[in-house]
């Protein structure tokens, strides 16, 4: 399990302000937020390529972040990769286990497992320059995996890939992390990519974690305007509950002059009558009626 | 006239003026002095000081430039921005002025001191080292780092994450890397180190058969009014150099990595 308590730090004017997170094992945890807002920076922390101003980062219940990189024990992929130029596919697959000095087996027993997997045997002794994009993805993914290390840090590493291809790599990254245990803290800016892949999603707008939860909560409950608007709600209207029936399923919207019945599960705890909040509808809502008439499962008639 | 062909015609009169100054050296070019000069035990005695000088003074610069030019380009640390602009020192300074410090320094008690106990310096093969050392450490140490500024940090952080100390990293991933750009500092400097003139003449003097080495050759023949000898050892000068700098040309040929 990898956790992250309270972790700020200063990058130029820029501030990642009080972060806290858990990946726990066998678990993807995405860290989505737009461009800008301190994703990368919150990785280069964790793993280690900046120092915190404040926070701690444990792995298994141990402190690791004033430990050297090479002893935290967290396997890094960029969004560039870095797969080593001058090396090809084998020797960058390999580059970890070497390095750790590990036996011959080792290498052989891990090597035919994971390329198999994969499916880069066939491309093992071409040059990183000879890749195409789903191979550079393929090989730093098995680079990552092979250095036996059970938590991954990915930096958007399919951005660069066109939509099918990425697709493909999602399952493959699915299968990988099932198959080896694997905790993966990873950060996208793609909304479908990390409801894809997380299983638990913090959202970070300006350096500031906005909300945490499981991915299927945070789609329903964003809690904030920011979070909303980022998450695709472009319909965002001012409501409160009137006083007359003070029932908290039903809520005036002075900007559409309708009320709205909300549905149980799509009701957040700001929604009390003492407070003004939003109402946010999504576009797949939204239904424009037929000659058919409405359907059945119609909530509300603006 | 458009831009490209006026910068065009620049490019071609900058190469000009250098071609003219080389064929106007076969105005004064005899064939029969050719193999007398080429062959005299003076010349093959400058000839192979100047080589072995030139290349104990790039390996020495090369193991100091490594690992420094790797601070440079790394690391932020007190003092980083002094060392880098005093690398240019010889540069701004000229040769002779580089030659005369040294031997103020090997006059002074500390330098008295080294003389004394370590090895004698002025007058010397380990001057003329000393002297080449001097001009090109800096140099190489700037080719090398700007090969190293190339190389994306990302590389040693990830080599990092996957189990290589510092050290290993540098080994493993930076300095294969740098490859080229060490092997073009080596050769721009060994060219630089072998037509070193003021520094050398200045610490080392220019003995014959002692510390005359190529160009110091070139001007004690020109002195004696021997045009013609004067001409065959700049030729010879001149071939080395140019055939180091196609080299190097070849070498740093698709070193990108960013």
């Amino acid at each position: 399990m990898l956790e992250v308590h309270g972790l700020s730090v200063r990058a130029g004017d820029f501030l990642l302000s009080d972060v806290s997170l858990t990946v726990q094992k066998s678990s993807c945890h995405v860290i989505l937020g737009p461009t800008g807002s301190g994703k990368t920076l919150l990785l280069e922390s964790v793993i280690g390529l900046r120092k915190p101003d404040k926070g701690k980062v444990l792995v298994d219940g141990n402190e690791i972040t004033y430990l050297s990189i090479e002893k935290k024990k967290l396997s890094y992929v960029p969004q560039d990769l870095a797969l080593f130029p001058h090396m090809t596919v084998r020797e960058n697959i390999l580059y970890p286990i070497r390095i750790r000095r590990s036996s011959q087996d080792t290498e052989n027993g891990i090597m035919r497992k994971l390329v198999d997997s994969l499916g880069i045997r066939h491309i093992l002794d071409r040059q990183i320059r000879n890749l195409s994009g789903g191979e550079r993805q393929r090989t730093a993914l098995a680079r990552a995996v092979v250095s036996g290390c059970k938590h991954l840090v990915l930096d958007e590493p399919l951005s660069s890939l066109h939509e099918s291809l990425k697709k493909e790599l999602w399952y493959l990254l699915n299968d990988l992390q099932r198959r080896y245990d694997l905790a993966i803290l990873m950060v996208t800016h793609d909304l479908e990519e990390a409801f894809f892949l997380g299983d638990t999603i913090s959202i970070i707008i300006d350096g500031m974690l906005h909300q945490q939860s499981r991915k299927r909560e945070i789609y329903g409950h964003p809690q904030s305007i920011e979070v909303a608007r980022f998450l695709g709600v472009g319909n965002l209207f001012r409501a409160r509950i009137p006083p007359i029936t003070g029932n908290p399923f039903t809520v005036y919207c002075e900007e559409l002059a309708s009320t709205l019945r909300l549905s149980t599960h799509r009701r957040t705890s700001a929604v009390t009558e003492n407070n003004e909040f939003f109402v946010g509808i999504r576009s797949e809502d939204v239904v424009i009626p037929t000659q058919g008439g409405l359907s059945p499962n119609t909530t509300n008639i603006i | 006239m458009t831009f490209k062909k006026i910068s065009i015609a620049c490019s071609f009169a900058t190469f000009g003026l250098y071609a003219v100054l080389i064929v106007s050296l076969f105005y004064f070019f005899r064939r029969e002095t050719l193999l007398d000069t080429l062959l005299s035990e003076r010349t093959l005695f400058s000839i192979r000081l100047s080589v072995v000088a030139a290349t104990i003074s790039t390996l020495l610069s090369i193991l100091i430039a490594i690992p420094s030019a790797f601070a440079l380009s790394r690391y932020d640390f007190l003092g980083k921005r002094a060392v880098d602009t005093i690398l240019e020192l010889p540069m701004i300074v000229s040769p002779a002025a580089l030659g005369a410090m040294l031997l103020i320094f090997f006059n002074n008690p500390l330098g008295l001191w080294i003389q004394d106990h370590g090895a004698q310096f002025v007058f010397t093969f380990y001057g003329i080292v000393l002297a080449q050392f001097v001009t090109i450490c800096g140099v190489s140490t700037r080719l090398i780092k700007a090969a190293m500024d190339e190389i994306p940090v990302r590389y040693e952080a990830v080599a990092r994450t996957l189990g290589a100390s510092p050290a290993k990293a540098f080994l493993t991933i930076t300095l294969p890397l740098s490859r080229r750009g060490i092997y073009a500092a080596c050769i721009l400097s060994w060219a630089k180190a072998l037509g070193e003139f003021g520094a050398t003449i200045t610490i080392a003097g220019s003995m014959a058969m002692k510390t005359e080495t190529l160009p110091i050759a070139i001007f004690m023949r020109l002195s004696s009014a021997e045009i013609e000898g004067t001409v065959i050892l700049i030729l010879i000068l001149v071939s080395i150099g140019l055939s180091i700098l196609y080299i190097v040309r070849l070498l740093s040929r698709g070193s990108s990595y960013a």
